[in-house]
């Protein structure tokens, strides 16, 4: 039930355009005390049906630029690959120390676009008024 | 061409080594250095990450690092939260979901690092 409850809550993450997978792979391990590696192999079948359903709206409304996610996905796979098997060879108290890094860049990323969304836009249409 | 395949091998490995955030690289690469709107960004962001998922998965699951359970448990939840978030986007402002969700990171990134 509690993993029920986690999913739920990481699907409304995602459903916001934000990293449900990250704080999928958080509850799981904080809350469920779930293995490192398990929690990031249950993000990816968590990812896969809820992915789906995107791509083929996302297809019907050719959101999808083809030739882009070509070149990216076929690359996209290699990375993967050596990703995976460097990830399986880690230790878990490393693996979780390189992921609280990982997190911190992207709070340090998502700060930085905050201000660029809200802060310096609102500052931008001010201004324009004034102009105005 | 270049800045495709770099861009694709480094979203994979992240993709490949921490199971997710390969988006987080895509979407705001897509945004900005090929000039995609948002919403074509995102989806297309979303359609490369599945078959970099898909190939990871397979290794994980070589590894025995598959704990299907929980997995089908958390997909149920998913599903409806997946669908609640985009409900939820278009009657709130984004805005305060962004400030929670770099607060949640930042206390999660401590509690990993230390």
């Amino acid at each position: 039930m509690k993993e029920v409850l986690i999913g739920l809550i990481a699907g409304i993450v995602s459903g916001t355009g934000m990293g449900g997978g990250t704080v999928l792979i958080l509850l799981l391990t904080v809350l469920s005390g779930i293995e490192q590696h398990v929690a990031q192999a249950t993000n990816l079948i968590f990812f896969i049906p809820t992915s789906i359903v995107a791509i083929i709206t996302n297809w019907k409304y050719k959101l999808i630029d083809k030739k882009l996610a070509l070149i990216i996905s076929i690359f996209g796979t290699i990375g993967a690959i050596i990703g995976a098997v460097i990830s399986s060879k880690t230790n878990v108290e490393n693996l979780k120390k390189y992921f609280g890094l990982f997190l911190a860049i992207i709070a340090i990323w998502e700060i930085y676009s905050y201000f660029k969304l809200y802060i310096f836009k609102e500052k931008r249409e001010n201004n324009n008024i004034k102009d105005k | 061409m270049k800045k495709s395949i770099v861009i694709g091998l480094m979203a994979g490995f992240i993709s490949g080594f921490f199971s997710t955030g390969g988006g987080m690289l895509l979407v705001p690469t897509f945004l900005y250095l090929f000039r995609l709107e948002d919403k074509k960004a995102r989806a297309t962001s979303a359609m490369c990450i599945l078959p970099m998922v898909v190939t990871s998965g397979i290794f994980y699951y070589k590894n025995n690092y598959i704990d299907w359970k929980i997995g089908i448990l958390c997909a149920i939840g998913g599903i409806a939260g997946g669908y609640l978030g985009a409900k939820l986007l278009k009657k709130l402002d984004a805005k305060y979901f962004k400030i929670a969700f770099i607060c949640f990171l930042i206390y999660t990134s401590i509690k990993f690092l230390f």
